[in-house]
């Protein structure tokens, strides 16, 4: 039989020219994949039946597995931020459990090469939680947009800023370093700190009541320690605007 | 040389160029490009309605460095991509506009970033697939700061030596991971790009410099036919999903729109027309997406007879149908034939569409049409429009609390514009019907009668008697479900002159109403 | 292009411009390369060279049957009034014995068979006005002789070697049929005859006809003679020939233009069916015809079947078609796409060409679902709807073209040594053509 495609025997294939944008988006696709699959492979590990506790023994286990995931990875800022969008989108990634999100996120953000990162999240549908969690010295880590809770936990040494407003236990167990919520926060702020310096520019709905160092501002004023017990190593209650 | 001689030359010129570029691009249908002396002498090229306009003078600057021919090569290369790539259609560039203006807040700025990124996917389209000489373009394109860092993107996504400096480095490097080639994502690249040059622009903004044209040109709406834009609006209504984010887009262009005529209901035998405003556009539009065909005369048996075919005489048998050709002229069995004649089928006479009156209720519990998504005001303007396009008549009667003054009667009218407006009007009160508003609709012939309720409506049993006492053909849509629905129901859904409707999802109401209406208009 | 082609191409080239100045006065339409041309007369003039098939849809009095008259007039060189004579009408009465043939009466009294061919059946060029007038049986009658040149009367038959028609139909109102589907296939093209403007519609007004200068008596008598003669027909079309060689040196004197001679249309047809196809247009085609023709569930197009929703095809056009193309689409495509190429003095029939001519060997051809239809009915236009979605259709095959030209010549390439069994890896792809391809080599022999 008449061979159908015969006009087309000497036609030959040449690639459409590759351009260095090619290779940038096939890496970037790479690198999102890689980082994807260990968002996944954490997810699988740490939630059971779709039910994640806070815990602090939870939360350093699923942070020290973020962190040997992590540190095989090669990305930088942009991708850490492209990869919040796609867990907001929910396309690839299949669900979404705030809590070993954010602590993902945040093992990405602190192995980041960048001393200084911007996350765009003001965009985002969902919150993620523990964003910036020990955030170590040396690493300024700036996020457009409110977010959930836990923001900042047992921070280390870094200098978190939040353009937007934060959600409760802020700073929890923070132990040096600087968070600075532009907005508003929520309950339990500072709950366990150690040290270190909140500035909240907007209402603290409620102070933390077990706090151990560190101080809190709300706008000008300090909060905590109270005025009247400088010095002093107990709290003051809640305090509002 | 003299003047005429140049541009004797330079047409010659502009003419070869054309046909090679034209061929390149597999022969993109558009008008021959001319050379315009009126523009601005920083832009390039223009395009208006298809035709794409070059800039002597930029040409003759930029000819100092390069061959004419590779300027104007490029600049075709650039133009020519723009419509047969990006953005290819002006819905398209609807949406890339809409994301760009939700990301930085500003038409000027929004309108800047899309033409930007316009420029971005298609100059490295073209440069990826074809044979172009745009980087040599770029290379002496100078331009501000914006521009350098467009420069320094090529530079950096394909590969070449553009003569860009290191400032732009980071910036660069951010908008090199956009995947500019990748149609799919276009709006999600254009939110990436709007936000990594946002600071930029509003340095620009700041600086009092961001009216300043791009010197490749700028993509307005003149580009396009009025036909493409018609059709881009109807696209956009559907895509866009809400009528506040359709009001937000097309009212920042209504002066460019109405310009070209597009926000007018002219057209409609009110000469020039008068303006319609975003919110009613937007409902024209997607009812356009849902329009019923015109109907085809129907078929029917003429009564008349007409000969068919021959059969053979017999003896005994009439002789008047004989026919002498085919029967050689010649009387006797076997050889006469006779013509056989048959009821001719022909298209027959059209039925007049009867009027029809469209109850809409606009009360507190349905949803405010210019906030939200009406599909009720949708499903009510699309059989408004069926009725219409069969040359019937429409009357309007929007009702709430009618008491307290919530209605509004518009009497049977063909204009589409009153209609429209009479249908989105919201008035968000309580829901009590008056019978005595629907006789106000009179027709000898009888109308048919759109109800679109949720009927939670006070006196519902005085408009269940009313109903069941209507001759009319009824269609009556509600949307969920609840126990007025129940009652309607149980009293109504036995009569044959009334169709009841429960929509689910609110996706339906088009498509029940169409249904609904095809029967009525008996669609072919 | 030889110094003999050119000579008849500037030929063809001057017979359009003498219709379009002085005959049929209308608006140009249609764009190719950087010339504008009246759709109508330009295709009126490719299917009288191409021994085409042509439908002109149109308003009533908006020259149907003029254009055509005026192009089989100077092609063919016969006076206005024999092409007048030879025309079939359509109304319900029609006969075949009024369109095709009768019995010589007086040699049938005697005993003798004779046949008495009517014009219309005998001469080369054919009209007929008002085919959707014709009810559905009459149109049945005529199929064959539309589709091949064949009529048949009295076991006697005459076939056209060379003809060319054309067929007027009104919009559809109180008295016309619908043109029976299998009659609808085998025209090339459908074109539309538009109202001209107010302008032009005003000085056609002011304008006494001026096509009584393609009048001749002396000669419309002699040409009539001819057809009657109880003679051979083949001889009869010889005779014919060289009546119309005289005619047409009267014209060239009177109008100082030349016509055609049936040796000088053979020579263009000959010089169309030359011209290849590059393979842009090649791969093009194929990617037209996949498109419309496809379906992944049934594995064709198939006019009592719809396919679901949600198909993975969805976005490309099988998704939207009711039938499936026939096989005379391609065809019609070739020849109209080599005629427009040769037309244009091109060496080669580029994407341009089969462009320009695909939304009119289509418009007819497809039957669209419904909720297509109703998508673009409304759309701004110029077109008629058939035209217009026709159009629409090849312009977003056009773009998806465009942006895989590379990649579908590459799937066609590698399908060629795949096909003689060498061991080269497939191209695969998102559209119809990829599947088709694959296909094809799946269930080679």
């Amino acid at each position: 039989m008449h061979n159908p495609f015969c006009d087309f025997q000497s036609y030959q294939y040449k690639q459409s020219r590759e351009i260095p944008l090619d290779r940038i988006i096939q890496s970037k696709r790479k690198t999102m994949e890689e980082i994807i699959e260990g968002y996944l492979k954490l997810s699988e590990k740490e939630v059971k039946e779709m039910v994640w506790l806070v815990e602090h023994s939870r939360i350093v286990k699923a942070y020290s597995a973020a962190m040997e995931t992590v540190k095989n990875l090669d990305y930088d800022s942009d991708d850490i931020e492209e990869f919040c969008h796609e867990l907001d989108k929910g396309g690839k990634i299949p669900y979404l459990i705030s809590g070993p999100a954010g602590i993902y996120v945040s093992a990405l953000c602190n192995n980041a090469k960048e001393p200084e990162l911007h996350l765009k999240l003001f965009e985002l549908k969902r919150t993620f939680h523990f964003l910036g969690y020990r955030l170590p010295e040396g690493k300024s880590l700036v996020l457009e947009g409110s977010v959930g809770d836990f923001i900042g936990t047992g921070l280390s040494g870094g200098r978190l800023v939040v353009e937007g407003s934060a959600g409760n236990w802020t700073g929890a167990g923070m132990v040096k370093g600087e968070i600075v919520v532009r907005e508003h926060t929520g309950q339990n702020t500072g709950e366990w700190m150690k040290g270190g310096v909140i500035r909240v520019g907007g209402h603290i709905r409620g102070i933390g009541k077990s706090l151990s160092g560190g101080t809190i501002y709300q706008r000008e004023r300090t909060v905590f320690p109270d005025e009247k017990d400088a010095g002093s190593a107990s709290t003051s209650g809640p305090t509002t605007a | 040389m003299s003047n005429d001689g140049q541009n004797r030359d330079f047409d010659s010129l502009l003419r070869r160029i054309w046909g090679e570029v034209r061929k390149k691009h597999f022969y993109p249908e558009l008008a021959r490009p001319q050379a315009d002396d009126q523009l601005d002498d920083s832009v390039a090229l223009e395009i208006k309605s298809k035709r794409i306009a070059v800039n002597r003078a930029f040409l003759d600057e930029m000819s100092r460095n390069l061959p004419m021919e590779t300027v104007l090569e490029a600049l075709l290369d650039h133009g020519v991509t723009h419509y047969t790539y990006c953005p290819w259609d002006f819905h398209t560039h609807l949406q890339l506009y809409q994301e760009a203006k939700r990301i930085l807040g500003d038409k000027d700025m929004a309108q800047k970033s899309s033409d930007y990124f316009m420029d971005v996917v298609a100059d490295t389209h073209c440069y990826k697939t074809k044979d172009t000489p745009l980087p040599e373009l770029y290379r002496n394109l100078g331009g501000g700061e914006l521009d350098q860092v467009m420069q320094a993107l090529y530079q950096r996504i394909w590969g070449e030596d553009l003569g860009a400096g290191a400032e732009h480095e980071e910036v660069s490097r951010k908008l090199s991971r956009v995947p500019y080639l990748d149609r799919g994502s276009w709006v999600e690249s254009i939110n990436r790009f709007s936000k990594i040059i946002q600071v930029l622009l509003e340095a620009e903004r700041d600086s009092g410099e961001l009216d300043k044209p791009n010197p490749m040109g700028q993509s307005d709406f003149s580009r396009y036919s009025s036909e493409e834009l018609s059709e881009g609006l109807k696209e956009f209504a559907m895509s866009s999903g809400e009528p506040g984010r359709f009001r937000e887009v097309v009212g920042d262009f209504e002066e460019e729109l109405s310009d070209l005529g597009l926000m007018s209901s002219s057209g409609m035998g009110e000469g020039a027309g008068s303006p319609l405003d975003a919110d009613l556009l937007y409902y024209m539009k997607l009812a356009e997406n849902y329009s019923i065909p015109v109907r085809k005369t129907p078929l029917e048996k003429s009564g008349d007879q007409y000969p068919y075919g021959h059969t053979p005489w017999e003896a005994g048998k009439p002789y008047r149908d004989i026919d002498p050709w085919t029967s050689f002229g010649k009387i006797m069995p076997g050889v006469t034939q006779i013509w056989e004649r048959r009821e001719g089928e022909t298209h027959g006479e059209e039925e007049s569409t009867p009027n029809c009156i469209v109850m809409i209720d606009s009360s507190g519990s349905m949803v405010n049409p210019k906030q939200y998504l009406s599909y009720a005001v949708l499903g009510a303007a699309c059989a408004s429009d069926a009725y219409l396009r069969n040359s019937a008549s429409v009357g309007v009667y929007n009702f709430s609390d009618v008491e307290a003054g919530g209605r509004r009667l518009l009497d049977f009218s063909r204009k589409r514009r009153d209609i429209y407006e009479s249908l989105c009007h919201y008035f968000g009160g309580g829901t009590r019907l008056d019978m005595t508003d629907i006789e106000t609709f009179r027709d000898e012939k009888g109308s048919d009668v759109f109800l679109i309720t949720d009927m939670q409506i006070t006196n519902l049993e005085t408009l269940i008697e009313y109903l069941s006492s209507m001759p009319n053909r009824i269609t009556a849509v509600h949307i969920g479900e609840n126990e007025h629905v129940r009652r309607f129901k149980t009293r109504l859904q036995k009569r044959s002159n009334l169709s009841i409707y429960s929509i689910q999802k609110k996706e339906d109401i088009p498509r029940i109403v169409l249904g609904k209406v095809r029967e009525y208009l008996g669609r072919v | 292009m030889s110094s003999q082609n050119g000579a008849l191409h500037a030929r063809v080239r001057d017979i359009y411009g003498f219709i379009q100045q002085n005959l049929y006065l209308n608006r140009p339409d249609l764009t190719v390369g950087e010339e504008r041309f009246n759709s109508a007369l330009l295709f009126s003039l490719l299917t009288a060279l191409n021994r085409g098939k042509q439908i002109i849809i149109g308003e009533p009095g908006l020259g149907k049957t003029t254009s055509a008259e005026y192009i089989c007039a100077l092609t063919y060189r016969f006076p206005l009034g024999l092409i007048w004579a030879s025309e079939v009408s359509g109304h319900p009465e029609q006969t075949e014995e009024k369109i095709i043939g009768r019995p010589d009466l007086g040699r049938l009294n005697m005993g003798e068979e004779v046949v008495v061919w009517s014009y219309f059946a005998q001469l080369p060029v054919k009209i007929v006005d008002e085919l959707n007038r014709l009810p559905e049986t009459k149109q049945s009658m005529i199929l064959n002789g539309v589709d091949r040149g064949n009529w048949e009367y009295l076991n006697d038959v005459i076939i056209n070697e060379e003809y060319c028609l054309f067929a007027t139909a009104n919009y559809q109102d109180r008295g016309t049929n619908t043109i029976i589907p299998p009659m609808i296939d085998r025209f090339d093209v459908m074109v539309e005859s538009r109202h001209p403007g107010a302008n032009i519609a005003l000085e056609i007004g002011m304008k006494d006809r001026y096509d009584s200068i393609l009048r001749d008596r002396g000669f419309e008598r002699s040409f009539k003679e001819l057809l009657l003669a109880r003679r051979d027909y083949d001889e009869k079309v010889e005779d014919i020939e060289r009546k119309s060689e005289e005619f047409g040196e009267r014209m060239a004197d009177v109008l100082e233009i030349a016509m055609l001679s049936r040796e000088d249309r053979r020579r263009i047809r000959a010089a169309m069916a030359d011209i290849p196809f590059d393979l842009d247009a090649n791969a093009f085609l194929r990617t037209v015809i996949a498109e419309l023709s496809f379906c992944c569930k049934f594995g064709q197009k198939r006019s009592e079947e719809d396919c679901d929703e949600g198909c993975h095809y969805t976005n490309f056009l099988c998704y939207h078609l009711a039938n499936c193309v026939s096989n005379r689409f391609p065809i019609s495509v070739r020849t109209y796409s080599q005629a427009l190429a040769w037309m244009m003095g091109e060496t080669e029939v580029s994407v341009e060409h089969v462009k320009a001519v695909l939304p009119y060997t289509l418009a007819h051809r497809v039957q669209w679902k419904d909720d297509y239809v109703f998508q673009k009915q409304t759309a701004t236009r110029r077109d008629p709807l058939q035209i217009y979605m026709a159009r629409q259709a090849v312009s977003e095959i056009y773009r998806r073209y465009n942006e895989q030209n590379h990649h579908i010549k590459s799937a066609l390439a590698a399908a060629y040594h795949v096909y003689n069994g060498e061991e080269v890896e497939p191209v695969e792809g998102d559209h119809p053509i990829y599947a088709e391809i694959r296909r094809d080599l799946e269930e080679r022999s």
